[in-house]
């Protein structure tokens, strides 16, 4: 198993008053998954998805990424795995607007250590990868969504990490060009990647090959075959 | 991290606010320029003070009545020592061997006239043979003095080019008769000009042969005695020859204080770094406090800096940035951004000390390790203060970096 969870547990304290934004979670994920996490506003996907990120750690329960537990590593080693493990795909896109495509793609390179001649090479061919070897030199604001939209999947894809973790791909996008941002994703998930969407959206929820549904922080429905065979399966089925 | 990125972007933005970036800098340019300016300026006075003290040559000490002199009290009890007789300097021309050179010498002041023309109150000395080496004389019309002009106590003097002009407006003086004083002298030769010290001219004076000077302008009267030792190592050998002869010929018991002063250009050079160390401190609390207040300033504006970019932040901490990636490249603006100002400061300092020796007359030297310690400072200001804000930055949370709008 690539990911594998058990009871995970996170407790917010807001004010006096505790929040439980996941309340035993337990979910497993193999390698060269496609998989989509659902739910409404506050079902708690998305500390799921921070926790699956690396980017929070769970309060209670295990968090094992590929038979390492999480949860008690030291916060460097946490960026060291959001580094080489995992590429992030934000609704906002966030790339840094200062800097033009390649130097975006470059930043992850930059922190694994990468030298400057290598970086280049590696975020040209990822850009390439996602159609936008002609636009290497465009700062974010001279570029359209769906173009940034890629920008930040080459980003996500040029250290090549086990599990791409996208949230709201699309949701500041149009529908054509969502379809577009999509189809990237599916063809990144033939290339054998493990995606895992975040979303709320079910004709995006709809491209993936299992779909976990969550509410008030726990696991409503995990389904296999949601998606493209439309035929409803429960997981490990 | 890499170094070169975190300075493209401080530059960057230093460009691109220039007004703000400006003001931001001002204390760092005021605190580092005021510094190299002060520096250039007691670095030059310190240099044309060495080289033009007392217009004496190198390797040379001076043995006389009072020494170091810098109080009333002082010279009250000073002025009440033996004086320093011709006999003395003979003395220590026999009795110091670590000196090449040691010569009598006697100052007054006279009227100096041709004809008509006066130069009034010019500095009317004896010397004794040698005395061009010691003081640094070089003959430019004429000669010298010679030992038979000693000898024979002719009446025949050198003038110093200023006071050569003033009484001799475009004719040659050589060969003629001036009268010094009471007394009518031969003018056997001129000197080349040695410049001003502090506005002071070296040039205004007449010279004659120390025992012509005895016969003529003095009968009882304090001289006193250049000497010039055989190298710069054998310089306190010869202080301290000297200081044994003349104890020796005063009868003075171990114990007793010297009744004589020796004064090397060491001890000049002391008492005017004393005063200029005065300025120089004040100066430097002021640059410190420039520098601190520029420091203050370059935190304020990285605190700003790091929560306009706190999603940056959080984005480069979700590629993998570690904390201390974050503390780098904020340390590294904010000392880009100080560096920048320490060099607009250096620039200002070293133009203001060129404009200072153009204008003022004040001789400015820039030497190279202030330009290092200018720069170097500015930086640390930089690291200094910006160490707060790079670490709230480094600590922030990536999700909540992220999340920020």
């Amino acid at each position: 198993m690539l990911i594998s969870i058990r009871d995970l547990q996170r407790v917010y304290e807001v004010g006096t008053e505790q929040v439980h934004a996941l309340n035993g979670v337990s979910l497993d994920i193999a390698a060269n998954e496609y998989l989509a996490i659902m739910g409404p506003s506050g079902s708690g996907k998305s500390t799921l998805m921070n926790i699956l990120g690396c980017l929070d750690t769970p309060t209670g329960g295990s968090y094992r990424f590929k038979d390492r537990e999480i949860a008690a590593l030291p916060d460097d080693e946490l960026a060291r795995i959001r580094n080489r493990e995992i590429g992030f795909v934000f609704q906002t896109f966030n790339l840094l607007p200062r800097a033009d495509a390649l130097h975006n793609v470059e930043l992850p390179l930059v922190y694994a250590g990468c030298r400057h001649e290598e970086r280049r090479r590696r975020a040209r061919e990822a850009l390439e990868l996602v159609g936008l070897g002609d636009r290497m030199k465009h700062r974010p604001n001279e570029l359209s969504g769906g173009q940034r939209q890629r920008v930040a999947i080459a980003r996500a894809l040029v250290n090549k990490p086990s599990i791409i973790l996208a949230d709201e791909p699309t949701g500041n996008l149009d529908t054509a060009t969502g379809e577009e941002i999509m189809t990237a994703f599916g063809r990144i998930w033939e290339q054998g990647n493990t995606v895992i969407l975040v979303t709320h959206e079910a004709d995006i929820a709809a491209h993936a090959h299992r779909v976990v549904r969550m509410r008030d922080g726990h696991i409503e429905s995990d389904l296999r075959g949601a998606g493209r065979t439309g035929a409803a399966a429960p997981a490990g089925a | 991290m890499n170094l070169r990125e975190s300075m493209g972007i401080a530059l960057a933005a230093l460009r691109a606010n220039k007004l703000r970036s400006f003001l931001t800098l001002l204390g760092t340019i005021i605190g580092v320029g005021a510094v190299i300016f002060v520096l250039s300026v007691v670095e030059g006075l310190n240099r044309y003070v060495e080289d033009k003290m007392l217009g004496v040559g190198s390797n040379v000490l001076w043995v006389d009545k009072y020494g170091m002199i810098t109080t009333q009290e002082e010279f009250i009890e000073a002025d009440k020592r033996p004086d320093i007789t011709l006999a003395d300097v003979e003395a220590l021309a026999a009795g110091v061997p670590h000196a090449a050179v040691v010569v009598a010498a006697g100052d007054t002041y006279a009227h100096l006239r041709y004809r008509d023309k006066v130069a009034r109150s010019i500095r009317l000395g004896g010397r004794g043979p040698g005395y061009e080496v010691v003081e640094d004389l070089t003959i430019d019309q004429g000669r010298h003095l010679t030992d038979v002009d000693d000898r024979r106590r002719r009446p025949v003097c050198v003038l110093g080019p200023e006071a050569a002009a003033e009484i001799f407006p475009g004719i040659d003086p050589v060969g003629r008769q001036v009268r010094l004083g009471e007394q009518t002298s031969e003018v056997v030769g001129v000197t080349k000009p040695k410049g001003k010290m502090f506005g002071q001219s070296q040039d205004r004076f007449a010279t004659v042969p120390i025992r012509t000077f005895q016969k003529y302008w003095t009968s009882r009267f304090s001289y006193y005695a250049f000497l010039k030792s055989v190298d710069q190592a054998a310089m306190p050998l010869a202080e301290q020859e000297a200081r044994n002869v003349l104890r020796a010929r005063r009868h003075l018991t171990p114990g007793r204080p010297d009744n004589f002063g020796i004064t090397l250009p060491d001890t000049f050079m002391d008492l005017y770094r004393k005063i200029t160390g005065g300025v120089f401190a004040l100066t430097i609390g002021v640059a410190a406090i420039a520098l601190l207040v520029g420091g203050i300033v370059i935190m304020n504006i990285m605190l700003v800096s790091v929560t306009e970019r706190t999603r940056e932040i959080g984005v480069r901490k979700a590629l993998g940035a570690r904390r201390h990636d974050i503390l780098m490249q904020f340390l590294a603006e904010a000392a880009t951004l100080s560096l920048t100002g320490g060099l607009v400061g250096v620039t200002v300092g070293v133009l203001l000390a060129l404009l200072a020796s153009g204008l003022a007359h004040l001789p400015a030297a820039v030497s190279v390790p202030s330009l290092f310690l200018g720069v170097g400072m500015s930086c640390l200001v930089g690291v200094f203060f910006g160490a707060y804000p790079a670490w709230r930055a480094s600590r922030l949370d990536p999700i909540e970096a992220l999340r920020y709008e």
